[in-house]
């Protein structure tokens, strides 16, 4: 082969990158299925607002740090609107409508974020503070991928806290295996399902105000990134955030490695390796047997 | 049925005449209509009538032109119906390979899982530029029909298409009308309803599920040939995920589960985005907006409120209800 062995170890990092940010998408679109049984589409909706957002707040005010804020914030806002007054009203009649109420979700928000902001790609910089490179091996890295995967983490870290530690994580797992019973305890689990779903939402929001400056900001950018999101909750296992990590890391580097060694077949990977997963294990790799 | 038989007889005459009356662009309008409802109702076969909701019915529309428009440049001399048929009988294959997988799983996974098979074959019609020409698509010339006795029929003449296409698309919907009648598809309404209860009293919901994806595969399949034929151009959007939706769309339009409802659904579906594109450019909205209030508020489509007896029943509870 002709390339050498530090192009190996840019390209895995390039994958874990891109994975990493794959993650903080498809977590939120895992937490809402494993709870409420929603195959969201609307999701890669709040993904684009975000970055919209996230654009139009460093526009405003030039803070990248302020739309890392306000882009999740708003995303989430609108999420627990779209719960409240449009998904819960289709609820009763089972999962198939819920998952078209979402798509046709989709649909409305691609076209509102066109209808503002425009068809043409918008330019989002890399904040100055993280503008620079870091040296990896003779190769260059810059700062702005490294945060990304900061971000994942961090991410990680806190859902996965916020899931196993605390009470409310106590009330969303007994939620997501029995939503009655929970409720029968004096819970209010609609109000459950709305802060599930508005957190799902920031969680994207927050993707696509990161993923701006790294893949660009394009009306396009929704369905390209869901996807990839859907195949990795598909080999995770529907409801897993662990299953989300690991699928997530597998699709980025299995990406990385392959546009260097087949660019030709690039496309196809990610749905290779998930009708692979699905022959040996149809849950999912971290997924519980119905 | 004598009423049926005049029925049947008027719609026959007047499909026959409609060339005659109509204008040019209409007859376009017709075509399009004729080949998307064959489109919708092989996708109401599977949603409406087996419960298999699938985001990736393009995949064999797409598979289906792009098997004619190949066969049409390479393989020039091969009779029309043959093309045609091969078109059906790729998607067809094509469904059974991708059916084997996704219908082990149910509800909103069977979804995801079409509709990835979805974009696994449009990266392949993507990226196989020498065979498909990529991004460019690929053009073709329509093939002439030899008929044994009465010689070629020129395809450069609209009307001809028109009577072609008319032909294969009611052949093909009474062929599905027809199979829905018999014990395969009361097998398929069985699993529909209980698929547990229907594999203990002994049929083989698997195989069901399966056949039925493949059925409802060829016919999209053949359907996509038609409109490979017609268009005389095949590109990756016969293929992409916004084609799948408009399968789900004029589904939705018209009616889940009735039979006839989609192809009133394709009808309203073309006037409909070609009068809001003519008015608007945000037609996509407008077709978003109007997905989910149709989702909210009537779920059973345009056919929903042509069912009387439904109304009335509706009506009658409420009035219980005020007292």
């Amino acid at each position: 082969m002709p390339y050498s062995f530090d192009i190996y170890v840019i390209q895995a990092i390039h994958g874990v990158v891109y994975g990493m940010l794959l993650f903080l998408v498809a977590s939120g679109l895992t937490l809402v299925f494993g709870m409420m049984g929603v195959l969201n589409f609307a999701h890669a909706g709040f993904y684009m607002l975000g970055a919209y957002f996230a654009y139009s707040v460093i526009a405003w005010s030039g803070s990248f740090w302020l739309s890392l804020l306000v882009a999740p914030l708003c995303a989430g806002i609108c999420g627990a609107a779209a719960e409240r007054f449009l998904l819960r009203q289709v609820h009763r009649f089972g999962h198939a409508y819920e998952l078209l109420l979402t798509f046709g979700l989709f649909l409305a928000i691609g076209e509102i974020v066109k209808w503002f902001w425009g068809n043409s790609p918008l330019p989002v910089s890399v904040p100055e503070s993280l503008s620079g490179s870091l040296t990896i091996l003779g190769a260059t890295y810059p700062y702005y991928r490294l945060f990304i995967l900061c971000c994942g983490v961090a991410v990680l870290m806190i859902v996965a806290v916020l899931i196993m530690k605390t009470r409310i994580g106590i009330i969303v797992r007994g939620a997501v295996s029995d939503a009655e019973m929970v409720g029968a305890l004096g819970t209010n689990v609609p109000l459950v399902f709305t802060g599930v779903f508005a957190i799902g939402a920031a969680l994207a929001g927050l993707g696509g105000a990161i993923a701006g400056p790294f893949l660009g900001t394009s009306p396009g950018m929704g369905f390209d990134i869901l996807t990839d999101a859907f195949v990795v909750i598909v080999i995770g296992g529907f409801g897993s955030l662990f299953g989300a990590l690991a699928a997530s890391l597998m699709i980025g580097v299995l990406q990385s490695y392959g546009v260097l060694m087949l660019p030709r077949f690039a496309l196809v990977f990610q749905f290779v390796l998930m009708a692979l997963v699905l022959i040996v294990r149809p849950q999912g790799l971290f997924g519980e047997k119905e | 049925m004598k009423a049926k038989i005049v029925a049947l007889a008027a719609c026959a005459a007047l499909l026959i005449l409609l060339p005659y009356v109509l204008p040019f662009t209409h007859l376009n309008m017709v075509i399009e209509i004729a080949f998307f409802s064959l489109f919708a109702v092989s996708y109401n076969m599977l949603f409406g009538y087996g419960g298999l909701l699938s985001f990736g019915h393009a995949a064999y529309f797409g598979i289906g032109a792009y098997t004619v428009a190949i066969l049409a440049k390479h393989y020039a001399g091969l009779p029309l119906p043959l093309t045609l048929l091969f078109g059906g009988i790729a998607s067809g294959l094509g469904g059974v390979l991708a059916g084997a997988f996704c219908v082990r799983l149910k509800g909103g996974y069977f979804a995801l899982l079409t509709m990835a098979f979805n974009q696994f074959f449009f990266a392949i019609a993507l990226k196989s530029r020498s065979l498909t020409g990529g991004d460019d698509g690929m053009s073709l010339k329509r093939p002439d029909l030899y008929l044994p006795g009465l010689g070629a029929v020129a395809m450069n003449n609209i009307l001809h298409v028109y009577y072609l296409v008319m032909f294969v698309v009611i052949l093909c919907i009474s062929v599905q009308w027809y199979l829905s009648k018999t014990p395969f598809g009361n097998s398929v309404r069985a699993v529909k309803e209980n698929d547990e209860r229907a594999g203990f009293i002994g049929y083989n919901t698997y195989l069901t599920k399966v056949a039925l994806y493949a059925s409802c595969s060829f016919f999209a399949g053949i359907a996509g040939s038609l409109f490979a034929f017609f268009q005389q151009f095949v590109a990756t959007s016969s293929i992409d995920a916004a084609m799948s939706m408009q399968a789900v769309f004029m589904t939705f339009i018209g009616g889940v589960g009735s039979f006839f409802g989609p192809i009133l659904g394709a009808g309203v579906y073309l006037y409909f985005t070609d009068w809001v594109s003519r008015i608007t450019d945000r037609w996509e909205f407008v077709l978003g907006v109007l997905f989910v209030l149709l989702v909210m508020y009537a779920r059973t489509g345009l056919m929903g409120f042509a069912d009387i007896d439904r109304i009335k029943r509706a009506l009658s509870i409420r009035k219980e209800g005020n007292r």
